[in-house]
């Protein structure tokens, strides 16, 4: 999950849809996030690499959403409707999550198990 | 000519001189109406600015309120600006006004021969002022939050708007104003002025522009009494000075108010060419430097939506009906239309009604810079003249000869072009598509927003979303009293007061405003009041009835369950609002409200988590379920705890009282104290996060 500046950024993601509940006049999804190219990386504490500026998930409504949907705290989001957000700014990211005429967004996260479970399963059947 | 008559001859003769002569006086009296309505018109808005000011200066000496002082100062800016551009517009056209006069005698006076261009809708919306916050100020949150509260000035021409006040502080990124200024009438040449005032929102503010190191020095108590002092001297009040209508205008004392005082931190000025019908960014002027108190460390440019609707593209410029040809097609086979001219096209209906029927017209020539328009020959048959468009569509050139039925016709038609082609000259850019124009909805109040000001303090990171009836309705009285006082804080609400007085009864409402407005405003801030006397007189209600004038500026939605007010007229639903818009401060409050009440419960909660989330359902209302009270103190103690304290302090809170709610939840097992790690790492006042 490190990002080297100029390089493409791989890694192995999830496909999460959350549906947007209505509460009131608004639309939550029921999580928080963290982080942003205009935010302090090194107080991120769930990104592994400290320079990394991406939107973290820092906490999760238990059953709300985002928590049905299979979210999990300490993900990294690197798209959500298929917009960007590996380098956007913090404002940026709330904005692209709390759209008003969206009622469902389709984020892609990764988390260091995901990664984990892919090389064990390469593990597994090794290339012969 | 000669007429047997003589008397008509000899009005025919003199009609041709005194026809000029009536005409050039026709033309003076019209003129001297013309600005005699329009002098008087200037006057009654200015003497309209004046009481605003008035109602300003005297709601900011009875302000006890950081905010509502705020907007007061903020309405008190805006009425001297305007006062300024009229009483400028006012003593320009007295001037020109005698320079008419005076060279009426040399020139003839016909009508004017330059051709003029059409005005136009010139609306700027999504203003963006990026801030530059130094690094340790941002990130490392040292020091004191220095707040300031900013606001845009908006002018063009004589129009004067202002924008929504921002509190702005080191939190915050950029400025944004949300609302969108619409000016109506603009000429292709016209020039916008952008202002962005700022003042200081700490506690002192007799001081004017004290550095701001001398400023927080300063006690509050200073303020407090120096206020009092100047607050009695300003008793009496700047005597309005009553215009005597046609004469030059006073000059009016410009009252020195205790209280914040704007200063201009920046400015630019946008024209035509700046009109795009998308986002760009504008470089700003700064005025002011770091040791100013009023000082915000701005990046120096400012990013908007510029947009301009000439009348051109917008309104029909001639109709009427015309006999349409194509060159190249049927030599004899003319079509009878209804044509308008809108836009860049003109368009043509088979019937009249159609237009109005919104029936999508028979054929539509393009009529744009490209194209060129001719009269042709008179025709030998008839003598009328043709009128020839001819565009280039995709290399061919298409010629549509129009036919009038008169001479008249004609003439018109041509004029009308002419007119179209100027105005498609001067307003250029403009005039290649219709930019829209979003015309600002009616606002509602603005909502205390979580994100700015110091609310990441008291904002934990942690809260049930479990709302039961008693937090619930503590949280609804708390909304309603942040609603009242959010209101009191918006211009709107005490202007409209104003307007009314000024139409329906000036004395007793004057009055009355001066004396008990300070302890009617107090008591606003405690809980909602009960209105007394009759609804004209008493502030809060005089609101509710007279904002339901201002449609504009408030939601009729109907009042929901919390509100104790006796009078049950329906324009008191105005004053409440959906609980909805302070949906991020609910959540907050929560948090804090079960924060307080954990404290004193004490601490102690062993920490479990259940590894099975229990059923229930998920859509709204927010689930309840009962669960053992071991599980809801485990609960509890993951979920609430704020920043600054232990995670043992908020523990009992919200299951002591509500032992029947609960969330389930799917909580990967931690360790508690690298849970306390985490939450203390989570601190907003370390890393910024927002709730989606």
């Amino acid at each position: 999950m490190s990002f080297v500046p100029g390089q493409p950024v791989t890694a192995v993601v999830q496909r999460i849809e959350i549906q947007k509940l209505q509460q009131g006049d608004n639309l939550i999804l029921g999580f928080s996030i963290g982080g942003g190219i205009d935010q302090d990386p090194g107080q991120n504490p769930f990104s592994e690499d400290k320079t990394d500026k991406g939107i973290y998930v820092t906490r999760i409504t238990p059953g709300g959403p985002a928590d049905v949907a299979g979210l999990m705290m300490g993900d990294k989001i690197m798209q959500v409707n298929g917009w960007d957000m590996t380098m956007v700014t913090h404002d940026r990211a709330r904005k692209r999550l709390t759209k008003k005429n969206e009622g469902v967004v389709r984020l892609l996260v990764t988390r260091k198990s995901l990664e984990e479970v892919v090389k064990q399963s390469m593990n597994k059947y090794p290339r012969q | 000519m000669f007429c047997r008559n003589q008397t008509a001859r000899a009005t025919v003769a003199r009609g041709s001189a005194l026809e000029m002569e009536i005409r050039r006086g026709k033309f003076r009296k019209s003129v001297f109406l013309d600005t005699s309505q329009q002098d008087s018109d200037i006057q009654k808005k200015i003497d309209h600015e004046i009481r605003m000011r008035d109602g300003a200066c005297k709601l900011l000496a009875a302000c006890s309120q950081r905010e509502q002082a705020l907007e007061a100062a903020k309405s008190l800016q805006t009425c001297s600006t305007r006062i300024m551009a009229y009483m400028s517009e006012l003593q320009r056209m007295k001037e020109a006004q005698v320079m008419q006069k005076v060279t009426r005698r040399s020139s003839d006076a016909g009508p004017m021969d330059d051709r003029l261009p059409c005005k136009g809708k010139v609306a700027i919306s999504d203003l963006r002022i990026p801030l530059m916050w130094k690094d340790t100020e941002y990130f490392k949150n040292k020091g004191e939050l220095h707040r300031c509260a900013v606001f845009c000035l908006l002018q063009l021409g004589g129009e004067i708007f202002d924008t929504d006040m921002v509190i702005v502080d080191r939190t915050l990124t950029d400025i944004c104003f949300d609302n969108t200024i619409v000016f109506k009438e603009a000429s292709p040449g016209f020039e916008l002025r952008v202002e962005l005032y700022s003042c200081c929102s700490e506690d002192d503010y007799s001081a004017g522009s004290t550095p701001r190191k001398l400023a927080s020095k300063l006690s509050s108590s200073l303020g407090r009494s120096a206020g009092k002092k100047l607050r009695a001297a300003m008793e009496p009040g700047p005597c309005s000075p009553i215009s005597n209508g046609g004469a030059s205008p006073l000059l009016l004392p410009v009252p020195s108010v205790a209280g914040p005082k704007y200063h201009l931190l920046a400015y630019t000025t946008l024209s035509l060419s700046n009109v795009q019908d998308s986002f760009r960014t504008h470089d700003l002027t700064i005025s002011g430097n770091e040791e100013c108190s009023y000082w915000l460390p701005l990046y120096g440019s400012m990013c908007c939506r510029l947009a301009a609707q000439p009348h051109c593209m917008t309104q029909q410029m001639i109709s009427g009906r015309l006999k349409v040809k194509q060159c190249g097609g049927d030599p004899q086979s003319s079509t009878k239309v209804y044509a308008v001219l809108k836009g860049t096209s003109l368009f043509c209906y088979h019937q009249q009604e159609d237009v109005e029927a919104n029936i999508e017209p028979a054929f539509t020539i393009a009529v744009n810079k490209e194209t060129r328009i001719r009269a042709s020959e008179k025709d030998p048959h008839s003598n009328v003249q043709n009128i020839c468009i001819s565009n280039q569509y995709g290399g061919e050139e298409v010629t549509h000869t129009l036919t009038t039925e008169s001479r008249e016709d004609t003439h018109r038609w041509m004029e009308a072009f002419w007119q179209h082609f100027y105005d498609m000259s001067q307003w250029k850019q403009c005039c290649d598509d219709l930019m829209k124009i979003e015309l600002p909805s009616p606002r509602k109040p603005a909502p205390a927003t979580p994100k700015q000001g110091s609310l990441y303090h008291e904002m934990v990171i942690e809260s049930s979303d479990d709302l039961s009836s008693t937090v619930s309705d503590i949280l609804a009285r708390r909304m309603q009293e942040l609603e009242l006082r959010s209101q009191l804080g918006t211009s709107s609400t005490w202007m409209s007061v104003f307007e009314e007085n000024s139409a329906c009864c000036p004395h007793p409402c004057t009055s009355h405003l001066s004396g008990p407005r300070p302890c009617t405003l107090h008591q606003l801030s405690r809980s909602p009041v009960s209105p007394h006397r009759c609804p004209q007189l008493a502030l809060l209600s005089s609101d509710a009835s007279l904002t339901s004038d201002s449609d504009s500026h408030r939601s009729t939605s109907p009042c929901s369950h919390h509100h104790g007010w006796p009078e049950p007229s329906s324009n008191f639903s105005l004053l409440s609002s959906s609980p909805s818009h302070l949906r991020p401060r609910t959540l907050s409050l929560d948090a804090k409200l079960s924060t307080l009440r954990g404290r004193g419960y004490g601490g102690g909660g062993t920490f479990h988590c259940s590894c099975q989330p229990p059923p229930s359902s998920l859509l709204a209302p927010l689930p309840i379920s009962s669960r053992s009270p071991r599980s809801q103190r485990s609960t509890q103690t993951t979920l609430s705890c704020s920043s600054s304290t232990s995670s043992n302090s908020s523990s009992n809170s919200e299951g002591s009282h509500s032992p029947a709610e609960g969330a389930p939840f799917s909580r990967p097992s931690m360790a508690r104290r690298s849970l306390r790690n985490l939450r203390a790492r989570l601190d907003p006042r370390n890393w910024l996060q927002s709730q989606v």
